[in-house]
């Protein structure tokens, strides 16, 4: 299996998008851009409504109206990341693959992370009408900011593991 | 200046905070995640005065739940900006990109603090004033410009 990861990680890495981002003084900033506006837009709405679902801040929209108002660019953020990741990952996939933290964090946290958000914005969206969150709510909401702040911490233990 | 930062690279607490993997990752940690809260939160505000987001509340609705997070994100960035900032600070206050990252945010978080007072007046028209999308656009381009010069510090100068 990581035989097969390393070959395609090796062909990635020789495509055309990769040599040029690899090989280009500003496309590999522009990348990272890419990556990191995706994040904001996605981690920092994600923390918003797990902060609302723990009544944190203001209590002015219901946990249901703001995960409406935030659904688009929130799932927006997501797919930015992830164009910009996957343009960072092909540019040097061979010193990702054997990374731990990488492996933990792509392989684990962040499937984990998006499969349970799919929940909490469900339950949002379904159960949060009222003013006072349900304590499903508040639990869904805390596990969401733990998992979310692995994600981060495993992103940034990356560069620790770097074995290149 | 440049004294102040040598003496507080010098610094014990300073010293024991670099020198602990432990605490360097928590500052890294803290320094992303209210990166993401505050750039996150005002671009959605921004987005909104735009009419591209949450076009079901008003703009007053949406900044008034969001703002709070922005404050927060900007606090965790100073905090653990700053004790980053301090191991390496005769560096960082050398590095040019440093010194431009620095001056773009305070600049993005003014424009920012304008959109905040403004708000609550443009939520009162029937439809956005093109004044308040152009400051929203403007507020836009500079948190995506503070990402960019962000990223640049550490390729750039070699610190961080």
């Amino acid at each position: 299996m990581y035989n097969f990861f390393m070959a395609l990680a090796k062909w990635l890495q020789n495509t055309w998008w990769a040599l040029d981002i690899s090989g280009s003084t500003w496309a590999y900033p522009f990348v990272q851009l890419t990556h990191f506006t995706g994040l904001s837009l996605w981690i920092g709405t994600n923390l918003s409504l797990d902060l609302r679902l723990l009544g944190v801040g203001s209590k002015r929209q219901t946990a249901a109206q703001l995960s409406d108002a935030l659904f688009i660019w929130n799932w927006t953020g997501l797919g930015i990341a992830i164009l910009g990741g996957f343009m960072l990952f092909s540019s040097a996939a061979t010193k990702y693959i054997p990374n731990p933290a990488f492996e933990i964090k792509l392989g684990i946290l962040v499937p984990l992370g998006i499969l349970w958000h799919i929940i909490v914005q469900w339950h949002a969206g379904t159960r949060e009408q009222a003013e006072i969150v349900t304590p499903f709510g508040k639990l869904a909401g805390f596990l969401e900011l733990l998992l979310w702040l692995s994600v981060i911490t495993a992103a940034v233990s990356i560069p620790n593991y770097d074995t290149h | 200046m440049l004294q102040f930062c040598e003496w507080l690279e010098k610094n014990p607490w300073i010293m024991a905070i670099d020198s602990s993997i432990v605490i360097s990752l928590i500052l890294e940690i803290m320094h992303y995640a209210g990166f993401f809260l505050l750039v996150g939160s005002t671009v959605i505000v921004d987005l909104r005065l735009m009419g591209l987001a949450a076009r079901r509340r008003t703009p007053a609705e949406v900044a008034n739940q969001l703002f709070p997070w922005m404050w927060t994100g900007l606090v965790m960035v100073v905090f653990s900006g700053f004790f980053m900032f301090a191991g390496d600070a005769a560096d960082f206050y050398g590095a040019i990109t440093f010194r431009i990252k620095i001056l773009w945010v305070l600049v993005a978080l003014a424009v920012g603090l304008v959109v905040r007072h403004l708000v609550p007046r443009w939520s009162q028209f029937s439809s956005i004033p093109v004044g308040a999308k152009i400051v929203a656009f403007v507020s836009l381009v500079l948190w995506i410009g503070a990402i960019l010069i962000s990223v640049e510090v550490p390729a750039i100068s070699g610190v961080g």
